[in-house]
């Protein structure tokens, strides 16, 4: 078969989401290397390590990889393309990092300087990136859910953060204890922006990728704004009368939903090839129906719910994400320079040969062990921390070997073509 | 007279339908257009087909979610004939 050039008019140069996405498995492999040194991160929410761990995982992996994605399905999506991509993407990827790094660092060692300069750091990350993708949102020609998520997102994000610097300030810069606004902070952090963000991007990515049918369009329409709605109306009541926890069963009904349909329109796929990002999509599903379970029952469950959020819940869908739009991105980017620079008429390889198969599967399988061993971390207080930990940092740097091994086939066939 | 040349792609996982769809353009003859069946409106075909030289017509399809109908552009009868068969589908405003 011919493959000709594509034109990639609405699509930013690869290094664009790139950077994002091959700095996110360090981050997270740091926190592995967090537990692993100091397992007491397990054993309450409210240590140092724990929240540098958290924070690591939240801020270095998840917002992280959300940033870098979003960058590469606004234009896709959205149709609206970012003005001066590459410029805005390193310096959003510059101060995110740095940022990430300072505030772990304090959190970590007691050091309210540090604290001090990644809040003002992320404040200006998140600041400049809101505005920028929401003025690119604005403009977008297409109205459909998926945008409407993304805005929403972007509005829970700057709540979560001005949140989380709000407690720091009010704390003196110590690493804050226990607050009522300490969930409010995580709640519209993990479900306002993540777990919106993450619907937003399935009412595309799922249908397309895993070739389900569409997901019901009431539900599309209401889901988000639903959500969006029950978490304003929790927080109110959270913070005008202290109470307001009994609404948040809204939100739990609206995530049970969502987890419930997904698995659903899974089920009920055209081609039953065996895909790995289906099984992590699967995993990521189950955990948030757990986690929202987990929120209705009785007792101090906090640690254990963060497990499963984050970990089960938030990584496995990006984990499910990425090993689509790392392979795609670096396929299309090749066929493109290939064909347009007249090099090479054979044959680019498949998403398939990208990454491999084999490989994709090795680290789900770690990804499951982690999951495994966090949860008896959690639930058994005993040696199982450290190791846990351990387990983390490992299957993360499977994940940045495997991104990699995607960059390292671009590097080999464009070099190749050269040569010939 | 014109002759149709119906393409399934509703069952191919991207970036498969795009791929292919361009190469199955590429091989219509005179008198011919392409009818693809789609499961969703292929946003980055369009840019790809002018580039070549083609035209279309989107449309909400019987079976599928989407059809589209491609002609070469300046092969008149394949043109007309495509649209008259696209005339006779709802529009694809909503997709």
């Amino acid at each position: 078969m011919s493959y000709t050039a594509l034109s990639l008019s609405q699509t930013p140069p690869l290094s664009v989401p790139l950077r994002f996405l091959l700095t996110a498995p360090l981050f997270a492999a740091a926190a592995g290397v967090v537990v692993l040194l100091f397992p007491e991160a397990l054993l309450s929410r409210w240590t140092p390590a724990t929240l540098a761990a958290t924070h690591l995982l939240t801020l270095g992996f998840l917002a992280m990889t959300m940033f870098g994605a979003l960058q590469q399905l606004l234009p896709v999506l959205a149709g609206s393309t970012i003005p001066r991509a590459s410029l805005f993407s390193a310096t959003v990827h510059l101060l995110l990092t740095a940022g990430t790094v300072a505030l772990t660092s304090g959190m970590g060692f007691g050091s309210g300087v540090l604290m001090q300069l990644g809040t003002l750091l992320l404040w200006a990350a998140v600041i400049l990136f809101a505005s920028v993708i929401s003025y690119a949102l604005l403009r977008a020609r297409s109205a459909h859910a998926t945008v409407w998520a993304m805005g929403s997102a972007l509005l829970s994000l700057i709540v979560a953060v001005s949140l989380g610097g709000g407690l720091l300030i009010y704390h003196g810069w110590r690493a804050p204890l226990a607050h009522p606004y300490t969930d409010l902070h995580l709640m519209w952090g993990m479900i306002g922006w993540v777990a919106v963000l993450i619907i937003g991007v399935a009412w595309q990515v799922v249908p397309m990728f895993q070739l389900t049918p569409d997901y019901p369009r009431q539900m599309r329409r209401w889901l988000v704004p639903l959500l969006l709605s029950g978490l304003i109306v929790w927080s109110v009541a959270r913070i005008g009368f202290d109470a307001g926890n009994s609404l948040f069963v809204v939100v739990i009904a609206a995530l049970l939903a969502f987890a419930a349909t997904t698995l659903w329109l899974q089920q009920r796929r055209r081609r039953r090839l065996p895909d790995v990002t289906l099984s992590f999509w699967r995993v990521a599903m189950v955990s948030l129906m757990a986690a929202m379970v987990l929120l209705l029952l009785p007792g101090d469950h906090a640690l254990l719910i963060g497990v499963v959020l984050i970990v089960g819940f938030a990584m496995s869908a990006v984990n499910g994400m990425l090993y689509k739009i790392v392979p795609f991105l670096i396929w299309l980017h090749l066929n493109n320079r290939l064909q347009q620079s007249g090099l090479w008429l054979g044959n680019v390889p498949n998403m398939r040969q990208i990454i491999a198969e084999v490989a994709l599967r090795r680290h789900y399988r770690m990804h499951l062990l982690v999951l495994a061993m966090l949860l008896i971390a959690v639930l058994w207080p005993t040696a199982m921390a450290r190791a846990a930990g351990a387990a983390l940092a490992i299957s993360e740097l499977l994940l940045e070997w495997n991104l990699l091994q995607g960059v390292r086939v671009y590097r080999r066939v464009v070099r190749d073509a050269s040569a010939a | 007279m014109a002759r149709e040349v119906v393409f399934d792609v509703s069952e191919l996982e991207p970036p498969e339908p795009l791929v292919q769809s361009l190469a199955a353009i590429e091989q219509l003859k005179n008198g011919e257009y392409l009818r693809l069946l789609h499961r969703r409106r292929p946003c980055l075909l369009y840019e790809n087909q002018q580039k070549r030289g083609f035209s279309s017509e989107t449309r909400a399809g019987h079976d599928v979610a989407c059809e589209v109908f491609i002609w070469r552009d300046g092969d008149d009868d394949a043109a007309s004939a495509a649209r008259a068969i696209a005339n006779t589908l709802p529009p694809a405003d909503h997709l």
